[in-house]
């Protein structure tokens, strides 16, 4: 089958997907027991402003017509206003995104950073001490609860040691002496195109802790990962055949067990970024991160339905998305994989 | 050597320049460090952004931006002029006069004038949201002259408690109060501080208003950051660590950590606020008064305050908090007692209990669920079997207002607290007579009681002394017949950085600081 017939497909399969999640979260934040119109108008609300926000939120239709209008205007960029926050959905997920992606981003590449290493040699050190230590490291990393963890950081680094700041995606009064434009919502990024080095270096200290803190579940991954996928590949004939003909050790473990070994490995880490959005409440409450975990749990807190709506299809478009695209890059970068 | 000479000139002349340019760099970022405060709140700061329709968090920050037209402080019982510089009311109470300060100019640079005083407040009362509902008493609102603004009252309400609410009472210019332009941002106040930057879920950034009509001499801060912190570990930290310079709630184990920190300070202030256990009148068996007493009884108010609260909060009298007016020593107060509700029971047919009852309260509260846990400790020693159930605000009033009576749940324990200084909504919200439960979880209704507290809301206005007469007789058969109990009226601990000098916290204007007022000692 050729690719663009492949993608095609998936995309159209994706759509599919992407309409059931809509229904079933839609039904899932109906049935839950709630009443959005008296988040709506407060907690003091009279019978008649209960009776208004109904009809304002189009609370007294049947649900499924409720859901076509939804649904409706959903395709036309209109994710609904957010019953807590009394902003757009989009506005509000587009607003906490950048914070999110950014924490995610920098945690994902330590995470490949250390663990690819150690999980390489972990591999090729089987039964040794450094093996050891890497199986310890992936273990404590998937295990550890990453907000305990937070505290714990939060104590050593920034209350006893004072060497970096405690929560927050930069300071605020920083900021307000050294205004950033707002370009793509990456202070690291908007930072250094405007040249600005004092916010630049006052985010990157920002994110040292909460970032650590989150990339320990991917990391501990990334280490099981490559080792379990690379202790197989070097089983394999070619590998001997390999070694046999006396091919240097790094030759064969970089050249030749990697290549086929990362793809798993590819795999987990794509989905594990898509998990993250909307999983690091925990680790953003501790940091007080403005990102979209935490906006994502304040409104499940409340059953703000329109919120919750926005953020499922969000994470799941980018499940969906990463999956395709990790799916089309294995077949590119293996000819083996066949895309059936 | 003429060149090298001329080059080593030529350097030291561009060190000697950068050294300057470093040394003036630095002393004008010193010389342009803000003084700027920094509020850490524990969710979303800005929900309303509409000053008719203000009835949340917001409220933190809207009563820096916004100005009423008084000011009440609960501690002497007496008003300070704020947008108006005196006010006088007629004998009978129903007509209401303000003088309007002259001068004041709202942040948009219009003046404040009668004719803005009456839009407001008449926006507020059509667009019916929030607590607009405080200015039911009014009839019509008039323009006298350009700084004069009169109130025509259905019947002689305090006027002067109204006008100084904590909500729907804000004055903002007619010109620029579009409900789409506030809620993208913007405010139109004369308060001393306005909008600079507001990124949702992060922060809100106030800068002072030069124009503002106390005028700036002084120490005042020139910026006010409120951060949204979640997690109170963190904000504790922050407080510690002076990145912070005050935060109005944290859990009591955090407050005792902070006590002894002298960068610290802890300042406890009783509140308007209390919790209240309601108990279903229409369901057995606590439709029987003497059950009801009894299991006011039954309450370890002591060991709540102790245990619970390390102390910050104090045994209710009666169902007005201590502080508002209206609160008296003269109503009864219950005690913990087994032997007195074993008497009560017995009376009522129950001698060794042998029933159950389910209370509901707000999930995540962890002091309800907690005083729910010593209640039910106590209650198990009268055979008296507790469910405690833990939900969502909705689903507790959505369960409270079934249908049908004897699907709700037996004790409805909540918080209360009023929308402006008047001790009404805690007697008629939830005791009063109602055709359509709202917040009267008691499903109670004596009309003798209603009589009292209708006529005490009436004289209000015009003979205070005789109106807490009326509330205390109100409270007393509240005590008699024990439609719900008040356990404990909290106090509020709120944390500050030593430093942060001018705070008071008036229970008027819960977790408000008026930031203009305060200033950092260094």
């Amino acid at each position: 089958m050729g690719i663009y017939v492949y993608v095609t497909r998936r995309l159209l399969l994706s759509l599919v997907v992407l309409f059931g999640v809509s229904i079933l979260t839609f039904l899932l934040t109906r049935v839950v027991p709630s009443r959005p119109e008296i988040l709506w108008v407060g907690p003091r609300a009279t019978a008649e402003q209960i009776a208004k926000a109904r009809e304002i939120l189009g609370l007294d239709k049947p649900l499924y017509q409720q859901y076509l209008m939804y649904i409706g205007a959903f395709v036309r960029g209109d994710w609904g206003i957010s019953i807590r926050t009394k902003q757009p959905v989009l506005r509000d997920i587009a607003s906490r995104l950048p914070a999110s992606l950014e924490l995610i981003l920098v945690s994902m590449f330590l995470a490949v950073l250390f663990g690819l290493p150690l999980g390489i040699l972990s591999a090729a050190k089987a039964g040794t001490v450094l093996d050891h230590l890497g199986r310890l490291v992936s273990v404590a990393g998937v295990a550890l609860p990453a907000f305990w963890l937070g505290m714990i950081l939060q104590l050593v680094f920034a209350k006893e040691l004072k060497l970096l700041p405690l929560a927050e995606r930069v300071d605020t009064i920083t900021l307000l002496l050294h205004p950033v434009k707002h370009i793509t919502g990456f202070y690291l990024i908007d930072s250094l195109l405007s040249g600005n080095f004092v916010v630049f270096v006052d985010a990157l200290k920002h994110l040292v802790l909460p970032a650590v803190t989150l990339s320990t579940y991917p990391l501990g991954l990334t280490v099981r990962m490559a080792r379990a996928t690379l202790l197989e590949v070097l089983g394999e004939d070619y590998i001997r055949t390999a070694r046999a003909y006396g091919l240097r050790e790094a030759k064969v473990l970089g050249k030749y067990a990697l290549k086929n070994a990362l793809g798993p490995v590819i795999t987990v880490l794509a989905l594990t970024f898509a998990y993250s959005l909307a999983a690091t409440f925990l680790v953003e409450s501790v940091f007080a991160w403005p990102g979209l975990g935490r906006y994502a749990s304040e409104a499940i807190m409340v059953v703000d339905y329109p919120a919750i709506m926005g953020i499922t299809m969000l994470v799941a478009f980018t499940y969906v998305a990463l999956n395709l695209i990790v799916d089309v890059m294995l077949a590119v970068l293996d000819p083996r994989v066949r895309l059936e | 050597m003429y060149n090298e000479k001329g080059g080593e000139i030529r350097m030291r002349r561009v060190f000697l320049l950068m050294l300057f340019g470093v040394v003036t760099f630095g002393l004008w970022s010193l010389g342009a460090q803000p003084n700027v405060a920094v509020y850490v709140y524990n969710s979303e700061v800005m929900i309303f952004w509409d000053p008719s329709d203000t009835y949340s968090n917001e409220i933190i920050a809207m009563n820096n931006m916004y100005e009423q037209l008084i000011r009440y402080d609960p501690f002497t019982d007496s008003f300070q002029p704020v947008l108006a510089e005196s006010y006088e009311k007629s004998a009978d109470g129903l007509t209401w006069t303000f003088y309007l300060r002259k001068g004041v100019k709202f942040h948009t640079g219009n003046e404040l004038t009668a004719e803005a005083v009456k839009f407001s407040i008449e926006r507020t009362i059509e667009r019916g949201m929030g607590a607009s509902y405080i200015w039911a008493p009014v009839e019509e609102i008039e323009v006298v002259d350009r700084y004069t603004v009169r109130f025509h009252l259905k019947y002689p309400a305090p006027l002067d408690l109204i006008a100084s609410g904590a909500y729907a009472a804000f004055v903002f210019d007619p010109e620029y109060s579009d409900h789409e332009w506030f809620a993208a941002g913007h405010d139109s106040g004369t308060g001393p501080y306005t909008v600079e930057a507001w990124k949702p879920g992060d922060y809100l950034i106030l800068k002072r208003f030069d124009d503002y009509w106390r005028g700036w001499e002084g120490n005042h801060f020139d910026k006010v950051i409120f951060k949204v912190v979640p997690e109170p570990s963190t904000r504790r930290l922050m407080l510690e660590a002076g990145t912070a310079d005050y935060t109005n709630m944290l859990p009591i184990t955090e407050i005792e950590a902070l006590k002894d920190n002298p960068e610290v300070e802890i300042v406890t202030t009783p509140s308007f606020q209390n919790l209240l256990a309601l108990f279903n009148t229409r369901k057995p068996p606590l439709d029987n008064v003497l059950v009801r007493r009894a299991l006011a009884y039954t309450i370890p108010y002591q060991d709540i305050i102790d245990g619970v609260r390390f102390g910050y909060a104090r045994q209710s009298r009666g169902v007005v908090p201590y502080g508002l007016w209206g609160y008296s020593d003269r109503v009864k107060q219950y005690t913990y007692s087994l032997e007195a509700a074993r008497f009560y029971l017995a009376q009522a047919g129950y001698p060794k209990g042998g029933f159950k009852l389910l209370l509901t309260h707000v999930a995540g509260d962890e002091d309800e669920r907690r005083v729910a846990e010593l209640w039910k400790s106590t209650l198990a020693k009268l055979g008296i079997e507790l469910e405690i159930r833990g939900m969502p605000w909705e689903a507790q009033v959505e369960l409270g207002q079934a249908p049908d009576p004897t699907k709700r749940q037996d004790i409805f324990l909540f918080y209360w607290w009023p929308d402006y200084p008047h001790p009404h909504s805690f007697l008629r919200e939830m005791f009063g007579t109602r055709d359509e439960i709202l917040f009267n979880f008691t499903y109670y209704s004596n009309p003798l009681f209603d009589e009292l507290i209708a006529r005490a809301e009436e004289l209000a206005g015009i003979d205070r002394a005789e109106a807490i007469n009326l509330y205390v007789e109100a409270q007393n058969i509240l005590m008699e017949e024990a439609p719900g109990v008040a356990i404990y009226d909290l106090k509020y601990a709120r944390a500050k950085r030593t430093s942060l000098k001018g705070y008071v916290d008036n229970p008027a204007y819960p977790h408000v600081v008026f930031w203009y007022e305060c200033w950092r000692e260094e």
